[in-house]
């Protein structure tokens, strides 16, 4: 039978969504807490069980206790938070002046985000570490795509063979970040359907990209630009916010509307595998926040 | 809103910081202290405490730090830091402040 305590502290735990170590370290702090009451009042007489639950009374509602704490520690510092942003800023970098041409300038970027995933993931996931990650995926997507290009037949085997390995890739670093927080892998998804929105409208006719793609881009960088600088934007607000209402609103409304305007001025070009990949974005994007809703109701 | 527990609400960090900065103590033994120290008068839910302990330290007010007792059980004992002492100093000047002057206006109006 699980105790009043335990019970208590399961269901704080469940409704806090920061990192495991803190959430661990207040969970036991309230444990303590707890076991001192019930111990003062099991020397005043009463049975254990009466003790218990008059402890767990007077310590007050945990999902309460969970919002407060979670405000708390929620509100990432400006260094994060400009941090988080950094990987946005450095696309929006690339395609000013066409550094996006430029093969040093790329391999440069690649391997600092690489880098720089590699060092958050194994230094404890911190929160900036998120949209880092989501560049580190998309080259994992992207060859997949690629690969459908190869010559006929070529291109189905190394896709069979290569798609199965990176969605188990990607579905478990999503998994793990929303194990932490489902919020951090929609953070962590959100470059992936901004880049994906403009990827599919470059198609045309019956090819995913167009033979002019190169052009396409040149002729968008001006708003290739600024829907990375509002995707900065929305990191910044998304870390510096408390309230996990307006976090959810600032990381929701931004990329969706940045994926709405692109494939509205596509003009009806994207191919069908352009849409397919649209689609795979703006599910795993949404798939998180929807995990999140489904678990508060 | 009851108008003392709003006093409370907006006094909490003064009052915490003020007995941290006696001695290192822990979350439960200062829910005690104040009970105490106010003849019963300061009667929150306990578990406000725990948020407002987070705040504290997470700017740099106060630092917690776990210690193993004898029983083997862990307890995190709280410690005031030198910008917690000079906030403290700060409040409680701000305070005294304020409270003379209510008192003046009060005891005015009551002559």
């Amino acid at each position: 039978m699980v105790s009043n305590i335990s019970h208590y502290l399961n269901r704080f735990k469940a409704c806090l969504k920061i990192d495991q170590t803190i959430r661990d370290g207040v969970a036991e702090e309230l444990y303590t807490h707890l076991e001192d009451k019930r111990q003062e009042l099991e020397e005043k007489g009463l049975s254990r069980e009466e003790a218990s639950k008059i402890a767990v009374q007077s310590l007050g509602s945990p999902e309460l206790i969970a919002q407060q704490i979670y405000e708390t520690h929620a509100q990432g510092s400006w260094k994060e938070a400009l941090f988080s942003a950094l990987p946005h800023f450095l696309v929006a970098l690339l395609f000013t002046s066409y550094y996006w041409q430029n093969i040093v300038y790329v391999s440069i970027i690649v391997a600092l985000t690489v880098s720089i995933a590699i060092y958050g993931w194994h230094r404890g996931k911190p929160v900036w570490l998120f949209p880092w990650l989501g560049y580190y995926l998309i080259p994992v997507v992207v060859t997949g795509i690629l690969l459908l290009s190869l010559p006929r037949g070529w291109g189905w085997i190394a896709a069979l063979i290569y798609i199965p390995l990176a969605l188990f890739v990607f579905i478990y670093i999503v998994r793990q970040t929303a194990r932490r927080d489902w919020l951090y892998a929609s953070l962590m998804l959100a470059p992936m359907l901004v880049i994906f929105s403009w990827f599919s409208s470059l198609g045309i006719g019956n090819r995913l990209l167009s033979s002019d793609w190169i052009a396409g881009l040149q002729t968008n960088a001006l708003w290739i630009v600024i829907s990375f600088i509002a995707l900065a934007g929305a990191t910044i607000a998304f870390i510096r916010l408390k309230p996990r209402r307006y976090k959810i609103l600032s990381l929701l409304i931004p990329p969706l509307v940045i994926s709405l305007a692109v494939i509205t001025t596509s003009r009806g070009s994207i191919h069908p595998w352009g849409w397919l990949i649209l689609l795979f974005s703006l599910f795993a994007f949404a798939t998180p926040v929807w995990m999140q809703a489904r678990a508060q109701g | 809103m009851n108008y003392g527990r709003e006093l409370l609400k907006g006094n909490t960090d003064s009052l915490l910081l003020y007995l941290i900065s006696r001695e290192p103590t822990y979350g439960y033994k200062i829910v005690k202290e104040l009970e105490k120290r106010s003849n019963g008068y300061f009667q929150f839910k306990e578990g406000t405490l725990y948020p407002a302990l987070h705040r504290l330290e997470r700017d740099n007010l106060i630092t917690g730090k776990w210690q193993i007792l004898p029983n083997g059980q862990q307890r995190r004992y709280y410690y005031i830091t030198t910008k917690g002492q000079q906030a403290l100093a700060a409040r409680l000047a701000t305070w005294q402040d304020f409270s003379t002057a209510v008192k003046a206006v009060m005891q005015a109006e009551t002559i």
